[in-house]
């Protein structure tokens, strides 16, 4: 088990940059997500942990001693592929006992570990067969349980869920956690399902373009998210996004005033409001307007709502189907619930709330 | 038509199909007729391929055939077919019984049964039919050193017109087949490996002079290859060829292993350096099990190739010790007056023998050039 600490790393590839630059702890035991979409930067953060990419700048520190220079097999790191690499030659047994080979783990103690890593993750009675004639879930135990057996100090799991259909995903992502808690393993998911990231993590680092956006536990980077792309990419549905300008105290939202609440809006000119679906909520004080589409999901139900502000979803939940297309109704929200984006640089304009005009 | 919903059938249900009608019968299907139908074609399009196979495969086989009976029959000087035709008068009647016992008797056990009694029929026929005609003769070479010794007014020959013995040929090509296949296989493996896997500086002219290497004619390049090896003193020397068709052998082989290589995903050798391998381990023991079904391609390949070759060989070697089998052949061919079929036979069944070997050992690999069981 490890603590991690990233300072200042940066990799580029002849001119094209990766990873920008990252400064970041990881306690020992902790579980973290690193969660942004393709091209952000994560897989390679992720293989740089792993010793098989070199970072170009910046130190990585396994409990305090500098591993820039150690190789990917000396640091003691197990990984989970995004396409499980199994050696397809070898059977289950020797596919997982193969980190022990080179560790010169003794045949009887290697036998008993391999068994052992196979009962916790349940692939215990398929020893014998080859990656080919297992499921895809399977395979993914039989990863995770190679990567787990050397009694990794850092594990680290690349998009491990992705391959999976949706009720086997559901299962992995419990069983994953379960694992992490039993053997206390430092553990880095590198994901971009927001989903997978908020269910399974202790803490989560939004990356975005090569960069850190944020890095906070999954309910405050929902609750205050950092930046416009934190608030974007965390949550499902996606949150409201209303362009406007800041005027004379208030926020001008297509042609519609919106009161200062709160701190007040501050001093930004062009600014984002950010609303989430779900609090919005049908009030009949609100701002009128009128139903454009009806998504019944079950529990919930998303309603696309054109009103002066612009399009909104709103999205309202153990309340069955109760507006039609057409319907006109009200919505309003929590002024403390309302989020403002510097439009320039997308960041958070701390404390900044909007309330709907009285009446 | 007991059904819940009858379909309506107002008009007398089976109308005279026929015409462009098919099975067709207003509305309603007449099932069995549409299989019947299905099962005759397919057994007119199965008869159709086997007749076409077997017609294709009767040019193929008969010439080989053919020279496997001179080889057992021929005396000297005279080369006749009635071996070959009456042994086709027994085989393909064996053929034809065996065939249709395999697809008209149910059972294995019948059939096995049938295969014996026609086999055991077929060897007394051939020994009655062609038995009085077989002699070892023409095989002589096997345990005569010099064949054309006893020929008349070969005595005396001089030193260069005497024949060396067929084992000296036959451990000379098998000597240039095996160590240049060890080294066309050993060199286009790690170039193969190099070029899927490194990024270099001109990697994309490599690939296309290989290609562009392997399309060039190599019999252009022989006058300037005699010289070379003129010069470099490697001419009559079994080394100096192997070289040479190694070299022109390599592209081809190495952008066959790039293409193997280029299908073992990455993630299988980054996992094996983060379980503990280093590089080097890492590629003998994920990355090669991967691709050794091409490695064993391009290794029958490459026998095949220096078993079988004549030019490089007629061209560069002189001295009889370096003789090939393919040298042998040409010379036991030409150098015996009037030609002896029958010995000519013989040492093209003996040269024959050791690809078809190879083939036989290797063709269950190469057929199933399948690898699975990376995907998720």
């Amino acid at each position: 088990m490890a603590r991690i600490e990233l300072s200042g790393i940066r990799k580029e590839w002849g001119g094209v940059v990766a990873v920008e630059h990252l400064d970041l702890v990881i306690e020992d035991g902790e579980f973290v997500a690193v969660l942004g979409p393709s091209g952000c930067g994560k897989s390679t953060t992720l293989f740089m942990l792993a010793g098989i990419y070199a970072p170009s700048d910046g130190t990585m520190r396994f409990d305090g001693s500098v591993v820039n220079e150690v190789e990917s097999r000396d640091r003691n790191v197990g990984i989970v592929f995004q396409s499980y690499a199994l050696y397809p030659h070898m059977s289950v047994r020797e596919n997982i006992a193969f980190p022990l080979r080179f560790k010169k783990v003794p045949d009887a103690e290697a036998r008993r570990r391999v068994e052992a890593i196979a009962g916790l993750v349940q692939v215990g009675d398929l020893l014998d067969r080859r990656p080919g004639e297992m499921s895809g879930g399977q395979q993914q135990r039989v990863a995770l349980a190679r990567a787990l057996v050397k009694e990794p100090q850092l594990l680290l799991l690349d998009e491990p869920l992705s391959n999976l259909d949706a009720t086997l995903r559901l299962t992995m992502r419990t069983e994953i956690k379960r694992l992490q808690r039993q053997l206390g393993v430092t553990t880095i998911l590198v994901t971009h399902d927001q989903v997978e990231a908020t269910t399974m993590a202790d803490r989560i680092v939004c990356m975005s373009k090569g960069r850190i956006e944020q890095a906070a536990a999954p309910a405050e980077l929902y609750a205050h998210p950092a930046s416009l792309f934190v608030a974007g990419f965390v949550g499902a549905p996606p949150i409201n996004v209303l362009s406007g300008r800041v005027e004379g105290g208030g926020v001008v939202v297509n042609g519609l005033r919106l009161e200062p609440a709160g701190e007040g809006v501050g001093a930004a000119g062009e600014v984002v409001l950010g609303i989430r679906p779900e609090h919005l909520r049908f009030d009949s004080h609100g701002l009128a307007g009128r139903v454009d589409q009806v998504e019944p999901m079950g529990r919930e139900t998303l309603y696309l709502v054109e009103t002066a502000m612009g399009g909104v979803r709103v999205l309202e939940g153990g309340a069955g189907v109760r507006f039609a297309v057409g319907d006109t109704v009200r919505i309003g929200f929590r002024p403390e619930d309302s989020l403002l984006f510097d439009r320039e640089s997308g960041a958070l304009v701390p404390g900044a709330r909007v309330a709907l005009p009285a009446g | 038509m007991a059904g819940p919903a009858p379909p309506p059938a107002p008009a007398a249900a089976p109308l005279p199909a026929g015409g462009g009608g098919g099975g067709r019968v207003r509305g309603q299907f007449d099932w069995d007729r549409l299989a019947a139908r299905s099962r005759r074609r397919r057994a007119l399009g199965r008869a159709a391929l086997v007749g076409f196979l077997v017609l294709a495969s009767i040019p193929i086989l008969l010439p080989y055939f053919w020279v496997l009976t001179i080889s057992f029959s021929a005396k000297t000087g005279g080369v006749e077919s009635v071996v070959l035709w009456r042994a086709c008068g027994v085989l393909i009647p064996a053929v034809i019984a065996f065939a249709l016992g395999r697809m008209l008797l149910p059972r294995r056990r019948q059939q096995w049964l049938l295969a014996g009694f026609v086999a055991g029929v077929a060897v007394i026929a051939v020994a009655v039919a062609v038995g009085p005609y077989l002699h070892f003769e023409n095989y002589r070479f096997f345990w005569v050193a010099d064949i054309v010794r006893d020929l008349p007014g070969r005595g005396q020959a001089t030193h260069y017109a005497q024949f060396p013995s067929v084992w000296v040929a036959f451990r000379n090509s098998l000597l240039l087949a095996v160590t240049q296949t060890a080294l066309v296989v050993a060199v286009a493996t790690l170039a193969g490996y190099y070029v899927s896997r490194f990024a270099f500086a001109g990697r994309a002219s490599f690939l296309q002079a290989l290609l562009v290497l392997h399309a060039f004619p190599a019999m252009t390049l022989i006058i300037p290859i005699f010289l070379l090896m003129h010069w470099i003193g490697m001419l009559d020397t079994i080394t100096g060829v192997i070289l040479v068709i190694c070299t022109l052998e390599l592209p081809f082989a190495i952008f066959i292993m790039k293409g193997f290589f280029d299908a073992v995903p990455w993630d299988i050798e980054m996992s094996a350096m983060t379980d503990g391998a280093s590089r080097r381990q890492a590629f003998l023991k994920v990355v090669l099990p991967q691709v050794k079904v091409g490695m064993l391609a391009i290794g029958v390949f490459a026998f095949i190739r220096g078993w079988e070759e004549y030019v490089f060989v007629r061209t560069l070697l002189f001295e009889k010790a370096n003789w090939m089998m393919s040298l042998y052949l040409w010379w036991v061919a030409d150098d015996i007056m009037g030609v002896d079929y029958g010995i000519v036979a013989a040492v093209a069944v003996f040269y024959v023998v050791p690809s078809l070997l190879l083939y036989l050992f290797c063709q269950r690999f190469l057929v199933q050039m399948s690898l699975g069981g990376i995907k998720g």
